[in-house]
């Protein structure tokens, strides 16, 4: 045990995490350098490199030999690097002893490194101050230094230059993590604990559970129980990663590596679940474990309402990937049949559905997305949660409402501190705190409703300061607002899927927005279209599309059959692709109108 | 009762807006004719024989391109091979400024009954823009020698919703047409068709397209005044004296047969329909050899021929629900019933004698309707 070390990465988007990590893979031989032009080894997921983002977790164990003669065993864990995942990377801190802290010689720190380093600092680990791109000319080491250096409050000389690209202080990083880094602490002989970090699913073998040892030591044949859900399996392959699966037979007290036990889906083994043995357990489990609790709620329907089945079966295949994605089945009167689906975060929706369109090929309409609110009704003070606005109650009915707040944090150049005031408290954020991490750079603190970065904060925030603040929130607490329920009516019908959730002040600019944008994306047709927004049954706006005046070919001859009736047979394939809101055609960018609103 | 067409694929000059198949170039014209004769005998010799036609027109290009000599020879081809009724309505269209008075009084020996001339305006500047060879001068004159040459039955083709059209403009034109003593009026709203040099001069911004609201404008004027002047619509272009709607293109509309010769003709026969090839050396090349010169087809089946029915009957005579149930077993009405429910509603569509048929709004609306109905 002596000779392990288990750590992580931890850096912001684009600072060179994954780079780095193939640097230290090729360097201890794990991989070669013919791998890594394949592709940077950690992020396997196409959306993760086309996004440079890692969503999943992994870990690799390397070998290396120290300038002391040992050769010891190093298991680098990957963590997320989004705001969304929170949870899920101070999961896999806690199955290490160290971070590596990547930071850009040429950007300095972001709030997701800090809230990562704090989230590290937390978990007791060990912190090696990396100053990435040392090597670019537009680097600021010396700046950067001093923004590690007052951040830490470690030494000048504990922060170690390198560059992940030409393989500057890789030698350094490697040495760092034997010295500086502790060696697991465990009992090898005691009742087993060990900790999920993450779990991936394989069509042949079911779920694939990473996992750190804590204490004990687990073989295969034993029979496991998961806390969490009291589930009992027998383990039928243990072993390490390293450029694939390398079975052992067996893991101890700080060893990291995965577990195949016939589980037939990941929503079984929960990320941050302790492990233990079915007989002679653990009483306890590890510390830390949370359920986690989906933020941000989408409505997804398929486009053809032929396609609810796909969609379903998609959506469970999806899940066995990922469990945080939960899903019910809902129905809308403008939209048919389909799902309601928690997510943990915007991107994460996003990445939801592309998968869904991409790897499962369907065409699907998704709604506004929301949060969920409580809803405390008069009278009962029943505390009813609500997480789509069509499920609203009348607002007669309603004592108070509860919303989601979330603590930010926003590092910015200190010049666009002004713009990001005004941005945080259009968003009807409360102002907390300015730290400054440099003479240039302010750490500011806000807190706002969540619903109100849900959609077009980040980018926002990004225009305001010409892309250089970065940001990062957790979860605060719910509190009382005063919202009300904002209805779009298209000729007088409700539609469901476009009522949304918003602050009583801002629904009168909200609606009027709203119904404008709708005028531009749905086309004129041969009715009258009426759009207005109404709150209970007061209606705040109101917009209209003329009906079409003329759409006639002038020449229809015996040569112009066929073609005509291809030019129908498209005519009539576009409006498929629409949905029919009583006897109004409504595109589907409509159902995302508010996404593109603009000010 | 069905049809036959000639495509005669030669101009001597291509209109910026004309999208159908026609040639500058008179190299192989002589080629063309003998080989017209070619398909003309092939295609009689894998029909049956009982069929009875009763119309012939003559389509481009610029059929009135042929001396009364070529067309008599057509003529006798199709009338030897087919069995053409004694009395058929035999039209070619005619470009103003390539016709004579010899030649009209040979086309009317040759049995030639009805002309469409295309006049499109008769503002010169209106001529110039659309780059028509003829000057309303010649127009007129023209009309004049084929009446005096014994064809009494023409149609003019007229244009609307030209870029800067005012409706008086548009109501001159309309007049002078109806002086001119024609049976049969087509008045086209001006459609920019891709390829054509007019789109790429609206792509570039050379000519700015009306809007669709005073095209709307101007159709509806023209709706009414015709029908003010004892001018029936039976189509969504054409309008008639009584008793002088097109027989032949009455044919295409109420889903009839026809056959078609000459290079991008089609031809519908007994459930199929096929295409010619529609260059001129291809459609030779393919005769020359002695094969039929076709470059595509399509079988209909009978969701294609319901679409179809649906939409060239209601743009021309409306769609008699009685013979829509007879062919595709079907209510039209209760398949549709919200959406016709609708028109009714917002005056689109009415009921006559069983018979549903556009109104005046709904003529505007026409593709809408059709893209609905099922």
């Amino acid at each position: 045990m002596d000779t392990t070390r288990n750590f992580c990465i931890i850096a912001h988007i684009d600072h060179g995490k994954s780079t780095l990590a193939d640097r230290l893979l090729e360097r201890t031989g794990t991989i070669t350098e013919r791998d890594l032009k394949m592709n940077q080894v950690l992020d396997d997921m196409d959306l993760e490199q086309e996004r440079g983002i890692t969503i999943k977790l992994h870990a690799v164990r390397m070998k290396y030999q120290h300038s002391d003669g040992v050769e010891y065993t190093l298991n680098l864990i990957d963590t997320p690097g989004h705001v969304d995942f929170s949870y899920e990377v101070s999961r896999s801190l806690n199955a290490c002893e160290g971070a590596i802290l990547v930071v850009d010689a040429t950007q300095g720190i972001e709030a997701q490194t800090i809230s990562n380093l704090y989230l590290a600092i937390e978990a007791g680990l060990e912190i090696i101050p990396v100053i990435n791109k040392v090597d670019l000319a537009s680097a600021e080491v010396e700046r950067v230094t001093q923004g590690i250096v007052d951040l830490l409050g470690c030494a000048h000389e504990d922060v170690i230059p390198a560059s992940a690209k030409t393989g500057i202080g890789v030698e350094e990083v490697l040495t760092a993590i034997i010295d500086r880094v502790p060696p697991p602490v465990g009992d090898a002989a005691a009742p087993l604990q060990a900790l999920i970090f993450d779990s991936v699913f394989d069509p042949y073998r079911g779920a694939v559970v990473y996992m750190r040892v804590v204490h004990g030591t687990i073989r295969e044949k034993e029979v496991i129980r998961f806390f969490a859900n009291d589930k009992e399996f027998e383990v039928e392959e243990i072993g390490f990663l390293q450029r694939g699966r390398h079975r052992t037979g067996t893991l101890s007290a700080g060893d990291v590596g995965y577990l195949i036990a016939g589980v037939k889906t990941v929503a079984d083994t929960n990320v941050g679940d302790t492990i233990t043995h079915a007989k002679n357990g653990a009483p306890e489990r590890l510390p830390g474990y949370k359920e986690v609790k989906p933020m941000v709620f989408s409505g997804l329907y398929p486009t053809v309402s032929d396609d609810f089945e796909d969609l379903r079966e998609a959506l469970s295949k999806l899940h066995l990937n990922d469990s945080s994605i939960l899903y019910e089945p809902e129905t809308s009167a403008a939209l048919g049949f389909g799902f309601r689906a928690g997510f943990l975060g915007l991107l994460h929706m996003e990445i939801a559905q592309e998968r869904l369109e991409r790897e499962f090929g369907l065409s699907i309409i998704t709604t506004v997305p929301n949060v969920e609110y409580y809803v405390v009704l008069k009278e009962s003070l029943e505390r009813v949660t609500i997480d789509n606005p069509s499920d609203m109650p009348e607002p007669g009915k309603i004592d108070h409402i509860e919303e989601p707040f979330i603590r930010a944090q926003i590092i910015t150049p200190s010049e666009y501190m002004g713009n990001i005031m005004k941005l945080c408290m259009d968003r009807r954020g409360i102002y907390h705190n300015t730290q400054y991490i440099d003479p240039t750079r302010a750490d500011i603190h806000f807190e706002l409703p969540l619903s109100e970065i849900i959609f077009d904060f980040y980018d926002k925030l990004k225009s305001v300061s010409r892309g250089y603040a970065s940001f990062d929130y957790e979860f605060k607490d719910y509190r009382e607002s005063d919202l009300v329920k904002l209805d779009i009516l298209l000729n007088g019908e409700p539609v469901d899927a476009l009522s949304s959730v918003v602050h009583r002040q801002k629904a009168y600019d909200w609606g009027r927005r709203l119904c404008r944008k709708l005028k531009d994306l749905i086309p004129r047709q041969m009715f009258e279209v009426v759009i207005q927004a109404a709150i209970g049954t007061k209606v705040i706006s109101r917009d209209v599309v003329k009906p079409l005046r003329k759409n006639v070919t002038a020449k229809c001859y015996g040569g112009d059959i066929t073609r005509k009736r291809k030019l129908l047979e498209k005519q009539k394939e576009g409006k498929k692709r629409m949905k029919q809101v009583g006897a109004v055609e409504v595109p589907q960018e409509a159902f995302l109108a508010v996404l593109s609103m603009e000010d | 009762m069905p049809g036959l067409y000639v495509h005669i694929p030669f101009c001597e000059k291509k209109c910026i807006y004309c999208d159908f198949y026609s040639i500058e170039s008179f190299r192989r014209y002589d080629d063309f004719i003998s080989a017209l004769h070619r398909e003309i005998d092939m295609r009689a010799a894998v029909l049956p024989d009982d069929i009875v036609f009763h119309s012939i027109f003559f389509g481009g290009g610029t059929p009135s391109l042929l001396t009364d000599v070529q067309m008599g020879g057509v003529l006798e081809a199709l009338r030897a091979r087919f069995r053409v009724e004694a009395d058929a309505e035999v039209t070619v269209e005619c470009n103003p400024g390539t016709v004579d008075a010899s030649q009209l009084r040979g086309y009317r020996s040759a049995g030639v009954n009805r002309l469409s001339f295309g006049v499109q305006s008769f503002h010169a500047d209106d001529l110039l823009f659309l780059s028509r060879i003829h000057t309303a001068e010649e127009a007129e004159h023209a009309i004049g020698i084929a009446q005096d040459a014994g064809i009494t039955n023409i149609n003019l083709d007229l244009m609307f919703s030209l870029p800067g059209q005012t409706p008086e403009r548009w109501m001159y034109n309309l007049e002078r047409a109806r002086d001119l003593g024609t049976t049969h009026l087509s008045c086209y709203s001006l459609t920019v068709e891709q390829g054509t040099p007019l789109a790429r001069m609206v792509v570039r911004g050379m000519v700015a397209m009306p809007p669709e609201e005073s095209d709307a404008e101007l159709f509806t004027l023209t709706m009414e005044t015709l029908e003010g002047w004892g001018f029936r619509q039976y189509e969504v272009s054409n309008y008639a004296r009584e008793g002088y709607a097109c027989r032949h293109n009455l044919t295409y509309w109420r889903h009839e047969d026809y056959l078609g010769f000459g290079p991008s003709a089609h031809s519908t026969w007994q459930g199929r329909r096929w295409w010619n090839l529609s260059s001129l050396d291809h459609w030779l090349g393919a005769v020359d050899e002695g094969r039929l010169p076709e470059a595509g087809g399509e079988l209909l089946d009978r969701d294609t021929l319901r679409r179809e029915y649906i939409y060239l009957r209601l743009r021309s005579e409306g769609i008699d629900l009685v013979d829509f149930r007879r062919r595709f077993d079907a209510d039209l009405v209760r398949d549709n019933r919200a959406f016709i429910d609708r028109c009714f509603a917002g005056g689109t569509l009415r009921l006559e004698d069983d018979r549903l048929l556009l109104t005046r709004e709904g003529i505007l609306l026409c593709d809408e309707i059709c893209a609905e109905l099922e």
